[in-house]
Formats: C-alpha cells, sequence, structure tokens
C-alpha cells in the first residue's frame, strides 16, 4: 500500500502479477457485474465531464485549427494554413517558442535544484523544524495574483532585491522593464514556488529506511555519501514526478506573464500560453490560437517522451532489485 | 494558474450554457416573443454599476411594461465574457461598446441603427454633435454614444504657483507645454508632466501635427513624419528633457505606479486623462484643477467614451431602441454627472449647470473644459482589428519607452505591421 505512493507513472509493474488467479473464468459471476456496474456508476461523473468538457472541445479544436473561424461567423476551412503560418510567417510564434523554452529549461531545473535542498535541510534534525516547513510552503498558498503584485516591487529597479545585490557591489538591472532580464525575472518568481516540490521531497526522504543510513555510517560514508548514496536514489521517483509535473507547468506558464509584463516589453517574456490566449480572446483568430496550441501539446508531449526515456537509466524503484 | 482555472471554467460554463439554454428556450418559451426583460450588458465598477442601474430605474418607472436586467462584467473580462455570449447564441439585447466596437460590426454581430434612430425621431447630430456618428461602420452607424469626454489637462495648481508659471490653457504650444514642464520639474523628486505613453495621448500630438494612424482611405500612415515627430517629442520629454518620469522611476514609486496616481501624490504636476480621475481627486489636500489639451499646428484631442448597440440576438429591437434612447435622453444622462461618474454624451446635459458645477466638486471646477474640448476632438480610427493595431504598437514600442529610441526605427516596423494586419 505504502507503495503506490511514490510509484511514479510508467514504473514497472509486471512483477506484481504472481499469485492472481491464472485462468480467468469466462463468465462473471454476478458479483462481479455488481462490482462492475458500481465501477461504471462511480467513475460516470469523471467520463461525463472528461467527454463532454475535455475530449469533446480537444477534438472540436484539432477541427477549428484548419479554419479561419471569429467565433461569430461560421468557420472557414483553410487547411494548414495556420501551421504554415505559424512556423514560417509568425515572427512573435518563434519568439514565444524561445522564450518559453528558455523559461522551461532553467526553471524547472532550478526549482528541482532548490526543492531538494531545501527538502534535505529541513529533513535534518532542527529547533524549529515545523516552523521553517510552514514557512517554505507558505508561498506556494499565497495566491499568485496577489505574489506577482508583490514581486513587481521586489523586482522595481530601485527594489528590495537590487538593493540587496547592492550590498555585494552587483548594480541590478531593471528586471522586468529589460528584454534581457524579463525572463530571469519570471524564473525568480518560480523559484519562490519550489516549496511545492519540497514538501512531496521531503515526505519520500522520511520514508527512506533508518537502516540504510546506520549501514552507511558504519561504512564510514560522509554526509555527502550518504546523500548521493542513499538519499538522492531513493528519492528520484519523486524527483522524476516533479520533473514532469514542472515541464508541462512552465511549459503552459500563463498568470505571472499575464499580470507582470504582459508578454512586454517588445513580446521579451511572450509566451505560448498568453500568446494563444491574445489570438484567441483578443484578435478573434480562433483557428491560429488552435493551431498555436496544438503544437505546444507536441512539445510538451516530446519533452515529456525524453524525459520517460531518460528516466530509465537514473530513477530508481526498489522494487525492481528484489 | 488562477487566470487559467477562471478561463477554462469560463469555457465550460459556456459550454454548459450552449447546451442549456435551447433546453430552457424550449421549455420557457416565454421569451422567443420578445416581451422578456431586456439583458444589458456593461463594464466597470461599482460606481459604474450604480450608475447604469439608477438609469435602468428612470427608464423603467417611465415604462412599466419594459423590464431591464443589468449585468455588470469586470473591465478585464469584458470582451471575452461578450464574446462568448453571442457565440453561445446568447448575446445580450444592449451592450456598452467603444473603440472595439467595429470587431463586432464588421462581422454583423451588432444591429445596424440608422433606422431606428429615424423611425424614434432621433437626430444625433442634434443629440450629440459630432461624436453621433462615432461608432459608424461603412456609413452606418452601430452604437448611440452613451459617455464621451475628451482627454483633459489635469494641473497642480500648487506646484504651477511655486514654480511661478501662468495655468495652461488650449492656446498652449507644444512648446510652451515643453517650458512649462521644464520649470516645474525638480530633478529626481518632481516631474512636469505624467507621460504621454498611452495612444490617447501621443495620438493627439499625432493628430496635432496633421499626422494620422490610418488615413481616410483606411490605409495605415504610422511614419509619416507628422506621426514619427510626435512619438519623438512625447518620448524625449521622458529620456532627453527627463521633464517625465521614466519607466524605471515610475517602477520605484510603487506597482502599478503611472500619470494619475503619480498626479495624485504631487510627483507630477501635470497629467492628462479622462473624466475618471476627478473622483479620486476630491480628496486631495493640494488646488488643482482642469483644462483642455494645448495644441501644436491644429488642435486635436482624443476622447474617451462608449456606446451603446443592440446585439444580432436581440428579439425585438425596437424595444431595446427605445430603452436606448431614453437612456441617453437629457434626463438620464443627467444621472451620468451627478453620480461624477463620466461624461455624459448628450450635448444638452453637458452644456447644463448640473455639469457645470455638480453638486459634488468640493472646489470650482472648469468643467466648460469638456465643451471646449468637443470642437475639436480627432476621430480615432476603431478598425475592426483594434486591438491588433494597439498590439502592434505594444510590441514594438515597449523598449522605446522604457528606455528611449528612435521613433522613425520603430514606427517603420509598426507601419509594415499594420499593412499586413489590414489586409488580412
Amino acid at each position: 500500500m505504502s507503495k503506490t505512493v511514490d510509484e511514479a507513472p510508467g514504473a514497472a509493474r509486471s512483477a506484481r502479477r504472481a499469485g492472481r488467479r491464472t485462468v480467468p473464468s469466462r463468465k462473471m459471476s454476478s458479483r462481479r457485474k455488481k462490482e462492475a456496474f458500481y465501477f461504471w456508476l462511480f467513475i460516470s461523473p469523471w467520463l461525463i465531464g472528461f467527454v463532454g468538457f475535455l475530449l469533446g472541445p480537444m477534438i472540436a479544436s484539432v477541427y477549428i485549427s484548419f479554419t479561419e473561424w471569429d467565433s461569430f461567423t461560421p468557420p472557414e476551412w483553410v487547411g494548414l494554413d495556420n501551421y504554415a503560418k505559424a512556423l514560417t510567417g509568425d515572427p512573435v510564434f518563434w519568439k514565444a517558442l524561445g522564450n518559453t523554452f528558455y523559461y522551461a529549461l532553467i526553471s524547472v531545473p532550478l526549482g528541482l535544484v532548490i526543492g531538494v535542498w531545501l527538502a534535505n535541510l529541513l529533513n535534518k534534525r532542527v529547533r524549529g523544524r515545523k516552523l521553517f516547513r510552514t514557512f517554505i510552503y507558505l508561498p506556494t498558498l499565497v495566491p499568485l495574483v496577489a505574489t506577482a503584485m508583490v514581486f513587481k516591487m521586489v523586482l522595481a529597479p530601485s527594489g528590495p532585491l537590487n538593493e540587496l545585490l547592492g550590498w555585494f557591489g552587483i548594480e541590478g538591472p531593471n528586471w522586468l522593464l529589460d528584454p534581457t532580464w524579463v525572463k530571469p525575472a519570471l524564473i525568480v518568481l518560480s523559484a519562490w514556488g519550489a516549496g511545492g516540490a519540497t514538501v512531496l521531497l521531503l515526505s519520500a526522504m522520511n520514508g527512506i529506511p533508518r537502516e540504510l543510513y546506520e549501514a552507511a555510517e558504519i561504512d564510514g560514508a560522509s554526509a555527502w555519501r550518504q546523500f548521493w548514496s542513499v538519499t538522492f536514489p531513493q528519492i528520484t521517483p519523486v524527483i522524476f514526478f516533479n520533473l514532469i509535473m514542472g515541464l508541462i507547468g512552465s511549459f503552459q506558464i500563463f498568470s505571472q506573464v499575464y499580470i507582470l509584463t504582459a508578454g512586454g516589453p517588445d513580446n521579451a517574456s511572450q509566451m505560448m500560453v498568453p500568446l494563444l490566449f491574445r489570438e484567441a480572446f483578443s484578435f478573434y483568430h480562433f483557428g491560429y490560437a488552435s493551431a498555436v496550441a496544438w503544437l505546444l501539446f507536441l512539445v510538451i508531449m516530446a519533452f515529456t517522451l525524453i524525459a520517460f526515456r531518460t528516466s530509465r537509466s537514473w530513477v530508481f524503484y526498489e522494487q525492481e532489485v528484489r | 494558474m488562477e487566470n487559467k482555472i477562471r478561463r477554462r471554467t469560463l469555457v465550460q460554463a459556456a459550454a454548459t450554457a450552449g447546451v442549456a439554454v435551447p433546453v430552457l428556450a424550449a421549455c420557457g418559451g416565454g421569451d422567443d416573443d420578445g416581451t422578456g426583460p431586456l439583458k444589458m450588458v456593461v463594464w466597470g465598477g461599482d460606481l459604474d454599476k450604480e450608475t447604469y442601474q439608477a438609469r435602468i430605474d428612470l427608464f423603467e418607472k417611465a415604462n412599466p411594461d419594459v423590464k431591464i436586467e443589468l449585468q455588470l462584467i469586470p473591465s478585464d473580462q469584458y470582451e471575452q465574457k461578450v464574446q462568448t455570449m453571442i457565440a453561445g447564441g446568447d448575446g445580450p439585447d444592449i451592450m456598452q461598446v467603444a473603440e472595439g466596437v467595429n470587431t463586432y460590426s464588421s462581422k454583423s454581430q451588432i444591429l445596424p441603427l440608422d433606422d431606428y434612430a429615424k423611425d424614434a425621431g432621433l437626430d444625433l447630430e442634434e443629440r450629440f454633435g459630432p461624436v453621433g456618428t462615432l461608432y459608424s461602420y461603412e456609413d452606418k452607424v452601430y452604437a448611440i454614444p452613451d459617455r464621451s469626454g475628451a482627454m483633459i489637462v489635469y494641473y497642480n495648481k500648487d506646484l504651477f504657483d511655486a514654480a511661478g508659471v501662468e495655468y495652461p490653457t488650449a492656446e498652449w504650444t507644444q512648446e510652451d507645454a515643453k517650458a512649462a514642464m521644464e520649470k516645474l520639474t525638480v530633478s529626481g523628486t518632481q516631474w512636469g508632466y505624467g507621460g504621454a505613453g498611452w495612444w490617447p495621448q501621443w495620438w493627439s500630438f499625432a493628430y496635432q501635427n496633421g499626422g494620422q494612424i490610418i488615413d481616410d482611405g483606411g490605409q495605415p500612415t504610422a511614419n509619416s513624419p507628422e506621426v514619427v515627430t510626435a512619438l519623438q517629442w512625447a518620448n524625449d520629454l521622458a529620456h532627453k528633457d527627463h521633464v517625465v518620469p521614466t519607466a524605471a522611476e515610475y517602477a520605484d514609486m510603487g506597482p502599478d505606479m503611472g500619470g494619475d496616481p503619480a498626479f495624485a501624490a504631487q510627483k507630477v504636476a501635470i497629467n492628462t486623462t479622462g473624466f475618471w480621475a476627478i473622483g479620486g481627486l476630491l480628496e486631495v489636500d493640494f488646488n488643482w484643477d482642469i483644462a483642455p489639451l494645448w495644441r501644436g499646428a491644429d488642435q486635436a484631442v482624443s476622447a474617451f467614451g462608449s456606446g451603446l448597440a443592440i446585439s444580432r440576438d436581440c428579439k425585438n429591437p425596437e424595444r431595446a431602441f427605445k430603452a436606448i434612447e431614453f437612456l441617453t435622453n437629457a434626463d438620464a444622462q443627467e444621472v451620468i454627472i451627478d453620480k461624477a461618474q463620466d461624461v455624459p454624451a448628450n450635448l444638452e446635459v453637458q452644456q447644463s449647470d448640473a455639469f457645470l458645477t455638480p453638486s459634488w466638486a468640493t472646489t470650482p471646477l472648469n468643467m466648460a473644459a469638456f465643451g471646449e474640448s468637443a470642437d475639436f476632438i480627432f476621430r480615432a480610427p476603431f478598425i475592426p482589428q483594434w486591438n491588433e493595431m494597439q498590439a502592434a504598437f505594444n510590441d514594438n514600442l515597449g523598449t522605446f519607452w522604457n528606455e528611449g529610441g528612435d521613433a522613425q526605427t520603430e514606427l517603420d516596423k509598426i507601419q509594415t505591421q499594420l499593412e499586413s494586419i489590414i489586409t488580412d
């Protein structure tokens, strides 16, 4: 039972079949029928929601992406024009895609490193540990809109962050106003929310059996060695989970951009989802926006697949070494 | 995240509504003949809701057989929400429109109103002056003006007196204005002017120079010498002349800082904005007044306003027009000024004592500035691709406004983009 908690999607389960009944009976017993009935009954709210509000609109959006549609007048079939326009005719698309890559590929690893580091610190037996845990998770609970407003002040040209940098003799940039620094500013904001991952990592660390550390200690392993040889392999499934969720989340970044910069200056912080939102709801180009959405889907899909492929070489599941 | 969730639920709600409405209509049937209450959507905040409702109450009192259901939508969600309503076949009967009016009219989502106006005996020219046909597309009127006020100059009398500068008038030239701003600037703590980075502000200077953003034939002329000069002048005020706070200086004053709050905080001595700033200034402890905008070679100023339109889903347009006619008559429009909401579009009210000496004014205000400005309001190009046009400007002028730069270079890029947006 405890295993399912930190079992990541894609974890191998093949060895688990043993012990089950080998020859399934062809006819369902009445008990199984009843069970099946209840299964469909209880799953139906989700199924209806999924088909009606997710699958249906998704299929519709595939069709819309091949049309030109302003949401008022009937859609007009244009074939692959929208995709061609995105890939060859719209400089903003490539800029937004580049910005999104920049953001995702830095903010996700950074968030993981900070998360693991904080979790490791919180795992130490120090005074006021519970208080620290609360504080570190607190930013995750603050509504993003409020956080963004605070960050506008923190990132002001003469704001607290630049003042802090000034103590070390660094002259801080005009974060949100400068095309080169606006993306790092958004990454700083994402690091603020790293506490969400910390909680999961911490619970994984708590689940590591004490005897592994005791054995390592007897072998004379240093704290550093203990972390890399015991703690880290044991929490890789949770790191992997956070990696996948982080990738998907950061490719779909929206609110931060919408509130802090509106994509500016000069599209330097324009990302994929704000771009397609603007195309659809401000410019009334639903076809083009749908095409952009599907291209983004492909990008996310590709990155998720890469992550899954490489996971075999670094994610460790305990049951595999039985 | 929150925005995304809201958006998703909105789409879901729309989908549900799309499913539910035909069902309800089939059951109820009362709505079909167009005798049910009229649905009216407007944007804004509490004051707007209160004001519209008070006007509706007047209408319902005079027309007991017609009810109007008012729905107020927060400004930043208005377009999306109305769009979803119309796309779902459940558009409002009466809707507030502004710069984006021709997004709807060009796609026949709102009705041309000329015939209804003629039948009702409403002379737009007489009631609203040149603004009467502001919301036109291809020579047809699609919305009746409801609120309409020129952008005006707010000035801090105390700072002007301290610097020994004469108060602004409509006869000031751009040079006079700049000379005053220089005298009113105290390096690092006080600036002469709040800045002209918003389109109603710097476009006014472009039209004063004789330029146009879109010419009378519908073609963009954003990089004409007149427009370039105006944009460069407006930007140099911050980055060369230092009489306007730069973006960085504004950001240091607080989040979402701009001309309006900076004027109220006495950081800038002159600010150009709409009527709405008056409400926030009634309680301040310094002396201020308003004046019409200064001039260039010509007089020109932008106007803020909105009109009322009838959507294609309205089942009884005659009745809806009757309501609009009433809401824009002198009695109903007087409520707009009594509540200090905005400038009523109705000229009769603009010239009345109720407007010129409003009961809520704590000091005598030069309210005639609005009427004076009305004579030289330029007609902004409300093209159907209004939002895209604005984005073309914003996407290219971000760094330009933040750090300074060359107006010609940026406007050449914008011109190319506008050409492709308009031909699309």
